[in-house]
């Protein structure tokens, strides 16, 4: 995962500059002044931004620096701007920070002040320098950098005074307040810094006073060094700028670090700790508070389970945010900061760990939220769509995705200048963290019921009862398309060459007349297939034909599976070839299942022609031709299965075909099995849509349920086939071809492109009576006696030959051997290189797996087995399994 | 409240502050009075600091006002992240797309340079930079502005614009606008105006219509430059381009084409009009868009220059028929605002515009200033040959154009100028101060402390200003309205703009919550009572 799609150019920032946080942090100090030393343009953009939020009157003074204090210095320029802020505020404190620009010109602040101050007899730390080029770090160091530089210069008073530091991050005035509410509940002699709860949201009173009243008092600031504790409301601020840090480490004065209180575990944790600090019980208001907000959480958990959050901002906000957002089903699926700051990805893990889920699987399906610092809207806006995102968590900023996306947003933290009252919002404590999940359920709530009863029509009435008109510009391209398809167009056979990409090794049903165990390239028949390709070496392949064979038309996907039990692989492989050749012809065939899912996207895939295997209309027949499916997890058997596939055939080959997608569709002729009843299935796919059918022999592989099956001659198949003309177009020209045939019809030329060639007919195809069947299996274990480990914790592997049912452990396999240090090093590789360690095993055996590996595992053609028992016992019953049940496996050697 | 009363509040105003700075300021500051000699007021000087002034810098002047509309361009920001973050959607000067017209005027685009750039230099990277934007967006013309450090650490940025130009074959021109040149924004507005002029006006062609005109200085803040040209196309005038507002590289670079230059806001881009002067010919005339008088006034000065009867007669035609369509409404916010007084502190051109749409729904102005205007902005332009260039205005460069052997042409003969003259602002500006009456107040770079000091002497009852010291009035218990970006409201050019103004300013004094500021304890006797024992 990238932090940022463009390493050079940070597109709509997701930050503030340093200056502004050092600026938001000192506003909180009673009878204060900044003054920025740089240019004037520094104080005039940062006054107009906390203006804009705050609604306040906000002064920043400036030493206006120009080109003549670049040149000289702006030392004269400094020392005479701190002379008139004094004459005209007369303020107790002044902070002066640095600029990008007095940075760079290497200004020595601390001298030129403290000269001030000696020169003008002023107390030493009357004036506070802080360090804070913009160009050092964010809004959120540069509150934390002046903060640290504040306590540091003042707080100095060591005697004993029983009070509680409560040093608090960037919240809004309304939130201060209430965190001093929740403060004085517990009757606690606190100091809080800084303390913006009036001086950035002040009162309106007839008296204005330049200076804004509030904020914490530069007395209490000193002696912040003798408290009895310091609670500092951030988790995620580096060591180096923690004024709490400072403070335990100068002073001894003991820390206690919480998260901001938002969410009940956070405000527990904080509730807990001033329990404790003060020895007193927590009053009656906040367990009274804490119970409503457990009722209104779970008066709201049907709407939030719905929530896919992205939340942004700064870092301590996104991760409290974040809790709040786990602790209610809402479901965050990137959590965003341009600040970088490795803490708040670490504090999750550890919050995944401690609730027993998984912190391993990043993305789209994972539980673990993608989890990004350093990065810019743009990013995030991409992200947003592909996380398939529905709300918004953050400042007004984030605003240019729901322009742009339709994603709704729920407004939080600095700044909000595009909406009214960010100054007073309360989203801390129990009391305000309901609100906040209220407010997030119904933006949830609003996005929903907007258009739900237009959106529910048509998801579930409409296209049953109205079939759309297929696009007619698509139709006339499609039917070009089969004028130069090889197997729709017997013209076309003799001239046009297809391409069958072997890119989908699983398959979810078992079929009695497929055995797609082993290779031979002298064997020609589905499901067979000399190699396995990703989509990328597929797309890579397709390049070096289509440079041989001009007369390349037709891309097709054959398995060796089922194309859409392989449904990634599948469409990624479209998407690359597509890029590469956009007028190719795309065509797959597949047993069905799985195609009511899938249709929209074949078809906004541009795939024009799809081929379905359906060799009975009639579920006892089925049952008879399929042993097993496995639908979405699910096994089924029998008629029951049959059923279930036959029902997803039909409307699968219905939607497309109203779609104008031509429709073939395969029948197995099985003597004996559904031979007489044809005729019936062609009319049925008829009614449905179908362009053409074509019936095929059964060719009875060794090694399958009907190796013994009796052939079919010619001579039936024909009568058959014209039997059934009469109803439909029948296919004449079928030379049942392979998963990774290439050519022309008839011609197959795939040896001559494949990556690695023959090296004989191993293993042998088995004999019956002799069969010597080996299994490798890995399984996760931490103790080695049991099946006790889940597959992303596992460091290390067992595996396991099972030789004619003789159990042996090979070894350990350690992970991380398997992959080179460059291309394992970030997270998500993770999946990738313990599926790489452990590619020649038949299956895996773990308890447990996240759905995402699951899925990976099974596109490389390895089982999973999810069992909790000791290891033989396990290994003895996935034998079984695979051998009774058939599990497909993969072509392994 | 007469002038010699005003003076002596003023004087003792400034009074409070330290010699030096009292010295300073006091030439800043006049109280208008026709029987004067001469009133000279100091203006574009450096700002004292540590004084809370409303002054942008020049990276503001120069991205932020005249190439930030521009729609079709791609600004990148170099710099580390503030300044570019600062500038981000905060003008709200509107830009709409033809067709499949390019927009860039959402995104932010900075190098965002870190601590290592600052030391090793950000060439590199702003290459690095420009590479990436090109394979993202495609643009056809790239702009690149720097900011403070980057004059320091000696990138040099036009010679990163010459590579690019030629690595991606389009247009990429560099800015040094660095913050800390000159004195305000004003230095950014005259460094942006140089290089359009020399790289982007007269490079295009295009055919145009026989009263073709290009529109200087109107940025269509809240849908301004919209209003105004609607009204112009109803007259029949070909718009060749529009600087900035909802603006476009393309179509500046027809701008030598257009018959006659229009004026809107001097002080930005007075440069190009003299420019254009020079080089292909141009005449200029100084338009005002705010107010339903000064609109029409603008409208026909524009129709006089060109001297054509039916012209004329069709310009008439649509005043009429605009003013007769909002006459009830204004009467209407009229009979509200009637008698109220305003305060205004504005750019470089508003604080001027202002006073005649207030004029229309009876608001007196009794305080102007700008924040970064010259004299000429105050006085007139007959000032200029007086103004002394101090070091500050040396530090920004001012080209020297040449006829263009090509497009030079002589609109005017010489007679008709003289005859023009008279009647019509051609090629000059009078100023603001003329048209103010005795006793106002006129102001240069009003900061926070006289803001608050003058609110108590005058007690406007409006103060029109920007969002930094919209609330400073606010506390004081003063109606605000930011002329700025217009409170998220607009447009306010024109005729229908005009009532949106006289509605939103009647709306603000009207609001029923100035009349709760005192709670009923205060102005009424507690209830009284017995307590039964």
């Amino acid at each position: 995962m990238k932090n940022r799609n463009f390493t050079n150019l940070n597109i709509n920032p997701c930050k503030v500059c340093m200056p502004m946080g050092a600026v938001m942090a000192f506003k909180g100090i009673e009878n204060s002044m900044v003054m920025l030393h740089g240019s004037q343009g520094c104080s005039t953009y940062i006054r107009r931004h906390m203006a804009g939020h705050y609604n306040e009157p906000i002064d920043i003074a400036s030493s206006s620096l120009n080109e003549e204090g670049t040149v000289y210095g702006g030392e004269k320029n400094l020392k005479k701007g701190l002379k008139n802020l004094i004459e005209l505020y007369n303020p107790d404190v002044i902070g002066v920070a640095t600029t990008c620009l007095a940075e760079t010109i290497g200004e020595d602040i601390k001298r030129i002040t403290s000269e001030f101050a000696e020169s003008e007899g002023l107390e030493k730390d009357r004036i506070i320098p802080m360090s804070t080029a913009g160009y050092g770090g964010t809004g959120f160091e540069g509150y934390f950098s002046a903060l640290l530089s504040i306590v540091k210069s003042i707080a100095k008073d060591s005697r004993p005074n029983g009070k509680i530091n409560v040093i608090v991050g960037n919240v809004s005035p309304g939130d201060v307040r209430n965190i001093k509410d929740i403060l004085d509940s517990f009757s606690i002699d606190y100091i809080i810094l800084p303390d913006i709860s009036d001086t950035l949201d002040s009162p309106y009173s007839k008296e204005y006073s330049r200076i804004p009243k509030g904020g914490t008092r530069l007395e209490d600031i000193r002696r912040m060094a003798g408290s009895s504790a310091t609670i500092e409301l951030g988790v995620t601020i580096p060591e180096a700028l923690s004024p709490g840090q400072y403070l335990l480490s100068a002073y001894n004065v003991p820390l206690y670090k919480c998260p901001i209180p938002m969410g009940i575990e956070n405000t527990d944790l904080f509730v807990n700790i001033l329990s404790q600090l003060s020895g007193r019980p927590v009053p009656e208001r906040l367990v009274s508070e804490r119970g409503r907000m457990l009722d209104g959480m779970i008066d709201s958990h049907k709407y939030n389970g719905e929530g896919r959050a992205v939340i942004y901002g700064e870092p301590e906000l996104v991760y409290a945010v974040g809790r709040l957002c786990f602790e209610n089903g809402i479901k965050p699926v990137l959590i965003a900061t341009g600040s970088q700051n490795g803490e708040i990805k670490q504090l999750f893990k550890e919050y995944f760990s401690k609730n027993g889920m998984s912190p391993d699987e990043e993305g789209k399906n994972g539980d673990f939220p993608l989890i990004i610092d350093d990065t810019d809207f743009e990013t995030i806006q991409d992200y947003s769509v592909k996380l398939e995102a529905n709300i918004l968590i953050g400042n007004s900023d984030g605003k240019i995705i729901t322009e742009k996306e339709g994603i709704p947003l729920v407004r939080i933290g600095f700044p909000i200048h595009d909406r009214m009252g960010g100054q007073r919002q309360v989203y801390t404590g129990y009391n305000g963290s309901m609100r906040l999940i209220d407010d997030i359920t119904n933006t949830l709530l609003e996005n929903k019921y907007e258009g739900y009863r237009k959106r529910m029509y048509s998801k579930y009435y409409q296209p049953e009862n109205q079939v759309q008109p297929a696009n007619d510009s698509r139709t006339a391209d499609i039917d070009k398309k089969t004028q130069s398809h090889p197997c729709y167009s017997s013209g076309a056979a003799c001239s046009n060459a297809r391409m069958h990409i072997p890119v989908a090794p699983a398959c979810n049903i078992s079929c009695n007349y497929c055995n797609r165990k082993f290779d031979c390239v002298n064997e020609s028949r589905p499901g067979v297939t000399s190699e396995v390709l990703t989509p990328e070496q597929a797309a890579e392949k397709f390049v070096m034909v289509k440079s041989k064979l001009k007369n390349l038309k037709v891309i097709g996907i054959a398995g060796p599976g089922d194309a859409l039990a392989n449904f990634s692989n599948t469409k990624k492989s479209i998407e690359l070839i597509k890029k590469l050749d956009p007028d190719i012809t795309f065509c797959l065939s597949t047993n069905g299942l799985m195609l009511p899912y899938y249709a929209e996207e074949l078809i906004a895939l541009g795939v024009s022609h799809v081929t379905i295997t359906i060799n009975t209309i009639d579920p006892t027949i089925g049952a008879k031709i399929y042993r097993e499916i496995n639908f979405m997890g699910m096994k089924l058997y029998g008629e029951q299965a049959a059923k279930l596939l036959l029902d997803n055939q039909l409307i699968g080959l219905r939607m497309l075909s109203s779609r104008g997608i031509v429709c073939k569709v395969n029948i197995v002729m099985i003597k004996g099995v559904n031979d007489s009843h044809i005729p019936e299935v062609v009319k049925k796919v008829k009614e449905c849509g179908a362009f053409m059918t074509n019936i095929m022999p059964l060719i009875p592989a060794s090694g399958s349920v009907f190796e013994n099956m009796e052939l079919t001659n010619n001579r039936d198949l024909t009568e058959m086939r014209k039997k059934c003309e009469v109803d439909l177009k029948q296919m004449y020209h079928c030379k049942q071809c392979r998963a990774d045939a290439i050519g022309i019809l008839g011609e197959d030329v795939h040896g001559e492109f494949e990556r690695n060639s023959c090296k004989g007919c191993a293993p042998a195809p088995a004999e019956a009576g002799r069969k010597e069947t080996v299994y490798l299996f890995a399984v996760a274990s931490k103790s080695g006696i049991m099946i006790d480990q889940h597959f992303g914790h596992a460091e290390e592997f067992y595996i396991y030959e099972s030789r004619d049912s003789k159990i042996k452990l090979l070894e350990k396999r350690n992970v991380d051997k398997y992959c080179s240090e460059s291309e394992c090093d970030s997270e998500e590789s993770k999946i990738e290189k313990t599926i790489k360690a452990i590619e020649d095993c038949n299956a895996v055996l773990v308890l447990r797996i996240g759905y995402r590996p699951a899925k990976a595992l099974e596109e490389k053609g390895i089982s999973v087995i999810q069992t909790c028992e000791r290891i033989e016992a396990g290994i003895r019953q996935a034998v079984k399994e695979i051998e009774e049940a058939r599990v497909v496996l993969g072509a392994r050697s | 409240m007469n002038a010699v009363d005003i003076k002596q509040k003023v004087s003792k105003t400034l009074e409070q502050y330290p010699a030096a700075v009292f010295k300073n300021r006091k030439d800043h500051v006049i109280v208008k009075d026709s029987e004067a000699d001469v009133q000279i007021i100091t203006a574009n000087t450096r700002t004292v600091p540590g004084i809370i002034t409303n002054r942008g810098c020049c990276y503001a002047g120069c991205k932020g006002v005249v190439l930030g509309p521009l729609r079709d361009a791609l600004i990148i920001t170099h710099g580390p992240i503030g300044c570019g973050y600062y500038s981000w959607g905060t003008r709200r000067h509107k830009g709409r797309i033809d067709g499949d017209e390019k927009n860039y005027l959402s995104y932010c685009l900075s190098t965002d340079l870190q601590e290592g750039d600052i030391v090793f230099g950000g060439d590199k990277k702003l290459k690095q930079a420009i590479t990436e934007a090109v394979e993202i967006f495609h643009p056809e013309t790239i702009m690149i502005c720097s900011t403070c450090p980057v004059g320091l650490i000696g990138d040099d940025i036009n010679a990163d614009a010459a590579w690019a130009q030629k690595e991606f074959g389009i247009k990429v021109l560099a800015f040094s606008c660095e913050g800390y040149k000159g004195v305000s924004q004003s230095g950014g507005h005259h460094i942006a105006n140089n290089s359009l002029i020399k790289h982007v006006i007269g490079t295009g062609e295009r055919a145009v219509g026989k009263y073709s005109l290009n529109i200087l200085g109107e940025y269509n803040i809240g849908g301004d430059g919209w209003e105004v040209e609607r009204i112009m196309k109803r007259i029949g005038y070909d718009i060749v381009s529009v600087m900035t507002g909802n603006g476009t590289v393309r179509d500046l670079s027809n701008a030598h084409l257009a018959h006659l230059n229009v004026v809107q806001c001097h002080r930005s881009i007075n440069y190009i009009g003299e420019m254009m002067n020079t080089k292909y010919g141009h005449d200029w005339i100084k338009v005002n868009f705010i107010g339903v008088q000064s609109m029409a006034k603008s409208l026909r000065d524009i129709a006089a220059y060109f001297g054509d009867k039916d012209l004329i007669d069709r310009t008439e035609e649509v005043i009429a028929e605009e003013i007769s369509e909002i006459s009830d409404a204004m009467e209407y916010f009229r009979n509200i605002c009637q008698g109220k007084t305003a305060a205004l502190f504005v750019g470089g051109s508003r604080a001027h515009h202002y006073q005649m749409l207030l004029k229309d729904i009876g608001v007196e102005t009794v305080l102007a200033g700008y924040e970064f205007g010259h004299r000429d902005d105050y006085e007139g332009r007959e000032v200029i040959p007086t103004i002394k260039a101090d070091g500050d205005s040396k530090n920004i460069e001012s080209i020297e154009v040449e006829p263009d052997s090509k497009y030079y042409r002589v609109f005017l003969s010489p007679e008709r100028v003289i005859e023009l003259k008279n009647t019509i602002n051609l090629n000059d500006y009078p100023g603001m101060m003329k048209g103010m009456s005795d006793g106002s107040i006129v102001i240069d770079d009003l900061n926070h402390y006289e803001t608050e000091e003058f609110l108590k002497i005058l007690k406007p009852d409006i103060f029109c200003s920007g969002i930094k010291d919209k609330y400073i009035s606010h506390k004081a218990g003063v109606f605000s309205k930011q002329l700025h970006s217009y409170d998220y409201s607009g447009p306010y050019a024109g005729f229908k703009g005009a009532v949106n103004f006289a509605r939103d300013i009647a709306m603000g004094l009207t609001t029923p919550s100035w009349k709760l500021i005192t709670p009923p304890w205060k102005k009424e006797p507690m209830l009284e009572g017995t307590m039964a024992v």
